[in-house]
């Protein structure tokens, strides 16, 4: 009966979100010592930035796999964003130059078979760039804002 | 039962009226020149001059992606099953042969498969009789023929300027009964024609050892030839998924949040992780053990549980494997 | 260019030696197959039997594909006490075969110093749909070369047709440029120079002009026919991962059907775990059983890897993979935002070489 009764409340909330008009879905992968924190910054300095980003915590920019980007699309983000360390910073030394490569040729593959290249979008934020990273992100929504929803990739249950 | 005569130029016309009743799917080019069975629409000019299809029709009665029921915030929701009649025009008799199979194993006993049943009641098959067999056919050495019509509803034979047209069950006849104003009855001599021309494709093929298979492998389980004649499968899967008596499925949840659907699909046991269990282990390591049941399952488990083989000679395996393993060379080696 | 039967022969008289010599325990190579225009595997372990071995235009699977699972490491301490040691093997390999066997060595699946590379320049296999395709309504019941390399089918009604070999052969073949093989200790036929050494960059080239919808769906309408039978990936000798990415159940990345959403993000995955490490041999569209050009992504990312890091896949056994590897000022116009901070210190660089010198 529980049960029942939050399920009713889940679909009312749902219902009435989708009466709203839409906003882009931005899944966000952040470096935890980097990028991560400088979001922190960002948060703790209050500096505003739109809510649209849903942010995961990763260790390094290198444990990504392409396949993660591509999930998060086919599950309904409008657009990923993936941040890790500056070059030469990287708390494991080499991982974000090595997610530099991956970046390179998945946006490169992606762009070859038609998605728009800004879907899926590559940046380097330090700890300290709070602004900076509020700035990117406004950046980010404003053009997939005007892309419009995700259909290429995403999958429909 | 009377044989009936339609001539090529007003077989479309046939199609057309049984599109009246629900979906016709008839072999049509695609881009590439190969016959495809499509869902006609309109115009669409079929062509007669295909061997067979690339995919069996198996995919009509076990589709590779079948969506069991789907559930979102607690409620749950079966897809309606198919209410539309469905006409396959084009079966080869081996495929059509291949369905009788699938009966056995979703249809008999307590096991009613209710999608499967579904879509078999649903579906009236019209198999076309072969006149120019392959050389990697052999159903004549596996209990079938180029004119067989087993597992068809109504077999239709080949001539230069007409089609004859044969009813072979109830539903069968409903259906050519419902057409009878387009057909005319064939003359005897064309009957003979288009048997002996089935009866000349049946001596092009090549015949294959298989009588006794299943006391023979019982025989050979522990043979050490099983390691030699698998040790080039690469284990993946062309062969079950175009054969049209395997079957196996795999059945998964795709789930987002509290929406989801259950989902069963095409599985094949010459993949590695086929039999791989939780634990970890796996009772079928490599490919010998892999292609020992894959025989094993069509030669003699089959014949033992079902009566029959489940293989139909349609040499889409052999066509299609990519390092070309043929099962007819490892039967024989294997000592069938 | 050394005739095909003389290679043949050579060939023979090589696994024969080896075997015998028991400088190898096995010898992998091609047989007469059972339809034609195609050739079978050969696992050969006995000398006297080297006269099974062929060598012809229809010599098309890559034999790297079978490495892997010859020098696989035992799964735990119990496997490794009673485990054989790795054999010694043999192998027939055309240009792209014996790059990705390098590319193999580089990724330390199969160790240099247990096999024998017999090398073959190559001229281009045949892909058998398309042969059997360009027959129209008949069947070859046999097919061979002459010595010009000419492709002649026996139809079923005896008449011989000769095949036009441009016609015939595999599109990985027509933008072929590397068709002698990298490395290998012996080297039985050649020397063969690539055509078409641009071939590649133009068809990509070809669909990139085209709109991005265009392209999109092309790119859909391509892979619609898939029936995730992931023959693709088996076939492929760079697809070695014990259980692959997209095989796994905790977490599931992708549905296990035909939903174009999966299909789409199987291939796109696919192609992009083969970067930098797929040599363009074609054997993933050999195996595809409903004529999917699967090389549509490999082939641009090929291409890519070479234009953005100089890197081609299975040069050199000695060669750090491309994506084990990086430069420090490898390109990244393609972030949203280049950094504003002065270039980057060579600590990093210096430390990550450090280590790897070790």
């Amino acid at each position: 009966m529980q049960f029942e009764g939050i399920m009713n409340q889940t679909q009312s909330v749902q219902q009435a979100a989708s009466k709203q008009a839409w906003e882009p879905k931005i899944v966000a992968f952040l470096c935890n010592w980097c990028s991560y924190a400088g979001a922190d910054l960002a948060g703790v300095s209050r500096i505003q930035y739109p809510c649209n980003v849903r942010v995961i915590r990763v260790p390094c920019s290198g444990r990504i796999n392409p396949a993660f980007l591509l999930r998060a699309l086919q599950n309904g983000a409008d657009a990923v964003l993936v941040s890790g360390c500056h070059p030469g910073d990287c708390h494991y030394i080499s991982g974000n130059l090595v997610a530099r490569r991956k970046f390179a040729l998945l946006k490169a593959l992606l762009q070859y078979v038609g998605i728009e290249p800004e879907r899926v979008q590559f940046t380097w934020v330090s700890a300290s760039e709070g602004g900076r990273f509020a700035a990117i992100i406004e950046k980010v929504v404003e053009q997939v804002r005007k892309l419009g929803p995700n259909g290429r990739l995403a999958k429909r249950l | 039962m009377t044989e009936k005569r339609i001539s090529h130029t007003d077989l479309p016309r046939l199609l057309a009226r049984l599109r009246e009743r629900g979906a016709v799917h008839a072999p049509l080019e695609d881009e590439t020149g190969d016959a495809v069975l499509t869902e006609l629409s309109s115009d669409d000019l079929i062509s007669l001059r295909y061997r067979n299809f690339r995919l069996s029709p198996k995919s009509f009665l076990l589709p590779q992606n079948q969506v069991l029921f789907r559930f979102q915030d607690g409620k749950e929701e079966e897809p309606a099953l198919p209410d539309r009649e469905m006409v396959v025009f084009g079966v080869r008799p081996c495929d059509a042969k291949a369905m009788q199979a699938l009966d056995k194993v979703f249809l008999d006993g307590d096991q009613n498969d209710p999608y499967y049943a579904r879509a078999r009641e649903k579906t009236v098959v019209i198999a076309l009789a072969c006149t120019r067999p392959l050389s990697s056919c052999f159903c004549t050495s596996v209990g079938g023929g180029p004119g067989d019509g087993a597992g068809a509803d109504v077999l239709a034979l080949e001539l230069d300027a007409d089609l004859l047209l044969r009813a072979l069950t109830p539903g069968g006849e409903r259906l050519l009964s419902s057409v009878r104003d387009l057909l005319c009855d064939a003359a005897p001599s064309a009957v003979k024609e288009a048997e002996d021309r089935v009866r000349a494709a049946e001596e092009q093929i090549a015949p294959v050892k298989v009588d006794g298979s299943a006391q023979r492998l019982s025989n050979a389980y522990d043979s050490p030839l099983w390691a030699s004649v698998s040790q080039k499968c690469l284990g993946c899967g062309t062969c079950s998924f175009l054969c049209p008596t395997c079957h196996c499925f795999d059945i998964t949840d795709e789930v987002r949040g509290g929406t989801g659907r259950r989902v069963r699909t095409w599985d094949c046991c010459a993949y590695p992780l086929f039999t791989l269990h939780g634990s970890g282990h796996n009772p079928r390591p490599t490919p010998k053990e892999r292609w020992r049941q894959r025989i094993m399952h069509k030669f003699r488990y089959a014949i033992e549980n079902f009566g029959r083989p489940f293989c139909v000679g349609c040499g889409r395996c052999i066509r299609s494997c990519p390092v070309g393993m043929d099962i007819r060379t490892v039967l024989k080696e294997i000592g069938v | 260019m050394t005739a095909s039967h003389e290679i043949e022969n050579r060939l023979r008289a090589t696994a024969e030696k080896l075997l015998r010599e028991k400088k190898v325990d096995l010898f992998l190579g091609y047989e007469k197959a059972s339809l034609p225009f195609r050739t079978t595997p050969l696992l050969l372990t006995a000398a006297e039997e080297a006269g099974r071995l062929v060598w012809n235009s229809f010599c098309t699977v890559n034999l790297a594909v079978y490495l892997p699972r010859l020098f696989k490491a035992p799964a735990d301490a119990r496997e490794a006490k009673s485990a054989t040691p790795p054999p010694k093997v043999g192998i027939v390999l055309k240009g792209c075969d014996a790059r990705s066997v390098v590319a193999l060595i580089q990724e330390r699946q199969v160790p240099r110093e247990n096999l024998v590379l017999v090398g073959i320049g190559c001229p281009g296999v045949v892909d058998a749909q398309k042969a059997e395709k360009t027959l129209g309504e008949h069947e070859a019941l046999g097919a061979g070369e002459d010595a010009q390399g000419s492709i002649r089918a026996v139809v079923e009604d005896g008449t011989e047709i000769t095949l036009y070999r441009q016609e015939v052969l595999a599109d990985a073949c027509l933008e072929c440029r590397s068709p002698m093989p990298a490395i290998c200790d012996l080297v039985l036929g050649g020397p063969v120079e690539a055509k078409e050494t641009d071939a590649a960059r133009r068809r990509a080239a070809e669909f990139e002009s085209k709109p991005p919808d265009a392209r999109w769906a092309r790119f859909q309408e391509m892979i619609s026919k898939c029936i995730r039978c992931n023959a693709c990936r088996q076939a492929c000798p760079m697809c070695y991962c014990k259980e692959c990415l997209l095989d796994q159940t905790r977490p599931r990345l992708i549905g296990a059907g035909t939903d174009i959403s999966d299909v789409t993000i199987y291939h796109l995955v696919r192609a992009l775990h083969t970067a930098g490490r797929c040599t363009e041999c074609g054997a993933c569209v050999r195996a595809c059983p409903m004529g999917i050009d699967t090389r549509l992504l490999t082939r641009k990312l090929s291409l890519e890897a070479e234009d953005l890091y100089g890197y081609r896949a299975g040069q050199s056994a000695d060669a750090i993979p491309l994506l084990s590897a990086f430069a420090m000022d490898d390109p990244q116009d393609f972030l949203t935002e280049p950094s504003h901070l002065p270039a980057a210190s060579s600590s990093a660089q210096e430390a990550e070489q450090a280590r790897r010198a070790k």
